[in-house]
């Protein structure tokens, strides 16, 4: 009898009768439908291990609705198809364009603008260039 | 089986990741304070740049090439070798990350005739996702894993994994590996083994397990010539104890006074109690060391090292920077020019819940301690690091009135590149 020893602990009974439903008062109805909230990071963002981040710099794709400082999201395990918005890094710069793949047959692609103002470039099979990775989303905040 | 992927000049690889440019140029990456090189690419290391080159030799030694040089962004190689791991996570039934660019893979369960292709999916998918390349070994145990890695980093015909399944296999490897070379064989040993004509793994493996007994009498070494004889002997829990985390720079010109002193011991302190943190430990003793430029013969010189105890192991950052601050107090000695400390925590525990006892005054505060570290590391990482800092982090102003710089800021860093995976002022422009 003599030996009881008393020991200090965090009580955390609380939480997990809640977790039970069985908290006093009454039950929720709510609590047959419990549903995890929404997440843009777990269901908009499929690869996050190969998902990155950039800022629009120009106008050169504002007929495809993208605009200067608007943030794209890049997933860099999407594989890029003709018609992508595809992010390459071309002549020392990242850029961002349509990768257009109608002339692959013939020994090249093009990075086609979505603004007349600008140039289409052509990139040889023996250039020195890659698609980094796709672009998935845009954001673009007005508040 | 085991395997291990090993990220290729891993620092040089995560600072091509957003500089597609670096491909096929000689890239460096220097030391803290851009002392020396830590790491290099292929290309360096062909042009016959050696690891340790101290930064201003560099452009003496090599006046005609032009080499890419980085100061070393260690916050840029934790996000991104973190992806790496992340993935090997998904493509594992079970793994231990050992280094920042090493991680052992347990792969029972993956056919064996489907090993070495999986491998090579393996480095497919982290080339591709993260954009960094890694060799995987593959071998019935950790020690002929490491071996296979460096065939498959070494040569292209592997596709960037190399399995070590026969015998035949193993002592064709063995033969081919010099015995400084071998995962467990320190320089010290491997001194000796030279002293008694082993060259290759294969002259150690092939010599009595009696002898290997006899004249190095550790378990150790032992256990290394069991595993180049094809057994799998070192314990997986052997990886796992981290049994010391050390925190030290050396500093941009030289320190003699005691409070800047204490100021970077600080630094270093509560880099050391994030360490234990992040792998969910604590250190029960805490060293600090101490000293002078040895290559100033000019100079008077002074180092030292002491230790001292912790009444509870913790990871906490106050704690852990106060028992080093006392340390510090005991080893300075003033009128020195010093040149480096660090900090050791020691004695290094998991950090499992503490039976607190009702008469231990402290055990309440401990709780508050680790709440208020968990609130302090979740901002810091959101942030950036260092955005929240206990007062002896901060360096005084230069002038003397009020504080200053942090950390991060004291260290130099002349071609430190951006962060565009943890800060998002720093992510990619696209024009």
């Amino acid at each position: 009898m003599g030996n009881i020893k008393i020991k200090r602990g965090v009580f955390d009974t609380k939480l997990e009768l809640e977790h039970a439903g069985i908290k006093a008062g009454f039950p929720s109805p709510a609590d047959d439908y419990i549903h995890d909230t929404l997440d843009f990071n777990r269901d908009y963002i499929r690869h996050p291990e190969a998902s990155f981040y950039g800022d629009v710099e120009g106008d050169s794709m504002k007929d495809a609705g993208i605009f200067d400082g608007d943030r794209v999201i890049i997933d860099k395990a999407v594989e890029p198809h003709h018609g992508s918005i595809v992010v390459a890094f071309w002549n020392g710069e990242f850029t961002m364009k349509y990768l257009d793949l109608t002339h692959k047959a013939e020994g090249y692609i093009e990075l086609r603008p979505a603004n007349p103002d600008y140039p289409v470039f052509k990139v040889e099979a023996g250039d020195n260039f890659e698609v980094w990775g796709v672009v998935i989303h845009l954001i673009r905040t007005f508040e | 089986m085991y395997g291990i992927a090993d990220l290729d000049n891993c620092y040089v690889s995560c600072e091509r990741v957003f500089r597609p440019d670096l491909k096929g140029v000689p890239v460096v990456v220097l030391s803290n304070n851009d002392g020396c090189v830590v790491a290099r690419s292929n290309e360096a290391k062909a042009m016959g740049v050696k690891e340790g080159t101290p930064y201003f030799q560099l452009e003496q030694q090599f006046p005609n090439n032009k080499i890419a040089v980085f100061s070393s962004n260690y916050e840029l190689y934790g996000e991104l070798t973190g992806r790496v791991i992340s993935i090997i996570r998904s493509e594992t039934p079970a793994y231990f990350r050992y280094s920042i660019d090493e991680c052992f893979m347990y792969l029972d369960g993956i056919e064996l005739d489907q090993l070495k292709s999986w491998g090579e999916r393996l480095h497919k998918r982290v080339k591709r996702e993260v954009g960094m390349p890694i060799s995987i070994g593959l071998a019935p145990n950790k020690t002929l894993a490491k071996i296979a890695s460096k065939f498959a980093k070494k040569y292209v015909g592997y596709h960037h994994c190399c399995m070590i399944d026969t015998d035949e296999k193993r002592i064709k490897a063995l033969k081919l590996f010099p015995i400084e070379d071998v995962w467990g064989i320190g320089r010290r040993y491997a001194a000796k083994l030279q002293s008694h004509g082993i060259v290759t793994a294969y002259d150690f493996a092939t010599h009595h397990k009696d002898w290997v007994q006899l004249v190095f009498n550790n378990i150790n070494i032992v256990r290394t010539w069991q595993e180049l004889n094809g057994e799998d002997a070192v314990p997986n829990e052997e990886l796992a104890k981290k049994k010391s985390i050390c925190t030290s720079r050396s500093f941009n010109g030289m320190i003699s006074d005691f409070d800047t002193l204490r100021t970077h011991v600080s630094n270093y302190a509560a880099r050391c109690a994030e360490k234990l943190r992040i792998q969910n430990t604590v250190a029960s003793t805490i060293g600090v060391f101490l000293n002078t430029n040895a290559f100033r013969e000019d100079l008077a010189q002074y180092w030292n090292f002491q230790e001292g105890r912790l009444i509870t192991p913790t990871n906490s950052t106050i704690p852990i920077v106060g028992a080093a601050c006392d340390v510090l107090k005991k080893i300075y000695r003033p009128g020195y020019q010093y040149k480096k400390a660090g900090v050791i925590v020691m004695g290094v525990g998991p950090d499992s819940p503490i039976q607190q006892d009702l008469f231990d005054i402290n055990a309440e505060q401990i709780e508050k301690m680790r709440r208020l570290d968990q609130v302090i590391d979740r901002i810091n990482r959101l942030n950036g690091s260092e955005t929240i800092v206990i007062g002896a982090q901060q360096y005084t102003r230069k002038d003397g009135k009020g504080k200053a710089n942090v950390f991060a800021n004291a260290i130099k860093h002349d071609f430190k590149s951006p962060n565009p995976t943890t800060r998002w002022s720093d992510i990619i422009k696209l024009k």
